[in-house]
């Protein structure tokens, strides 16, 4: 079930990836691929090595490249540029709207590469290119179930079919947390390797409740109570209770839910009639909170204190 | 576990009405009941998760059912594809 996106057009990159372009250049090779999620800064390509230059990766000219650049007479850049240029290179990108109209502008007809111009800084446009490609590159796996934002922590919600997901997730919101997607996520991993949930669009914003049909969380309770991806801290697994199985009486059992090769925490809770299960998964997610940021389990305090004797 | 591949022949595909009939019914049975569709693959009683699917006329979905009743839920299933969800004569 897992999806890989083979390329992408610059086109998109400027569309969809929110890198304030200000303008375009040698428009017609807009189509052009890119095949990398990080972006390239070029350096010492435009002083003639070439060997880690990589042309399906987006080329970045920050201060240094354009400060070097306005450093050489003009033959010699002209020279540097046009070696570069040869390369095939799939795109460029100038940042902090500098000033290239003396080179590169007028002769960029004669190269196969876009080149756009942005009003961000450097910094600012490698992590945003680096924020959308990931998201795009990344393999893409869908999981069912219920992701949401309980008190900043992003918690998924599973369990079968029937076993009141939803209405879990209703009770939530009520509370005030925020809903990022009912019953499916599509999951990918961002540029520092955690898996990151949105929602489909096709379903964004609803819920199904048995009863009433599919209502919109954002007629409900307004946009507030909805985001639009949250990165994954937390599973919440909820089980049929079992009088055979044995549940966790200590807290002792660490358990993980493994999703796009990486380990996500998991509490089993067990659903009986009277358990108030938004309530549960409340307490479950400020005791991972307590837990993550030291405080001692049972078992260590009790320990703790026979020691103390 | 049955697998089965069935071609969606309503002029509606799979929308919202023919979805909740199909999840309606995939719930009556305790077996576990996948769609699959392109590389997607839902759970056939989700109502939502069928529907994020947006299957077509003409396009062939495998039906995956695992547990006691797979086999009567894929018959059933598939009857209900073939009848065109009871919406058209």
């Amino acid at each position: 079930m897992t999806k890989n996106n083979q390329g992408l057009e610059i086109r998109e990159l400027i569309t969809q990836g929110n890198i304030d372009i200000t303008n375009v250049y040698n428009k017609k090779y807009l189509s052009n691929i890119i095949r990398h999620p990080r972006s390239q800064r070029p350096g010492l390509a435009l002083a003639g090595y070439f060997k880690y230059l990589e042309r399906d990766r987006i080329q970045i000219f920050g201060k240094t490249e354009i400060g070097y650049l306005n450093q050489l007479n003009p033959e010699e850049r002209q020279r540097q540029l046009t070696n570069f240029f040869t390369h095939k290179i799939a795109g460029v990108i100038i940042s902090e709207n500098q000033d290239v109209s003396q080179f590169i502008i007028p002769s960029v007809q004669s190269y196969k590469t876009p080149v756009l111009i942005s009003k961000l800084r450097t910094s600012l446009l490698v992590s945003r290119i680096s924020t959308f490609l990931y998201r795009q590159f990344s393999k893409k796996i869908r999981v069912n179930g219920v992701l949401m934002d309980i008190m900043g922590i992003g918690t998924l919600i599973r369990g079968d079919s029937g076993i009141g997901k939803s209405e879990t997730a209703l009770e939530l919101v009520n509370k005030g947390n925020q809903l990022i997607s009912d019953d499916l996520i599509e999951f990918y991993l961002n540029s520092n390797d955690e898996p990151v949930g949105r929602s489909i669009d096709r379903i964004k914003k609803w819920i199904e409740v048995r009863g009433l049909g599919i209502i919109n969380i954002a007629d409900i309770y307004g946009v507030g109570a909805l985001m639009d991806e949250k990165k994954l801290d937390l599973v919440i697994n909820l089980e049929k209770w079992s009088p055979k199985k044995k549940y966790d009486r200590l807290g002792e059992e660490n358990q993980y839910y493994r999703i796009l090769g990486k380990d996500a925490p998991m509490f089993t809770l067990p659903v009986a009639p009277g358990r108030n299960l938004s309530t549960l998964i409340q307490v479950a997610v400020k005791y991972f909170i307590s837990r993550k940021n030291g405080s001692l389990s049972f078992i260590e305090h009790i320990y703790n204190q026979d020691k103390g004797k | 576990m049955i697998k089965r591949e069935i071609e969606i022949t309503n002029k509606l595909g799979l929308h919202a009405r023919a979805a909740a009939k199909l999840s309606h019914l995939a719930n009556t049975f305790n077996s576990d009941i996948f769609l699959i569709y392109d590389q997607d693959k839902v759970n056939a009683k989700s109502l939502l998760g069928i529907l994020t699917m947006a299957a077509s006329i003409g396009n062939n979905i495998t039906i995956v059912a695992k547990g006691k009743d797979e086999e009567k839920a894929v018959n059933k299933i598939t009857e209900l594809f073939h009848n065109k969800f009871n919406e058209e004569n």
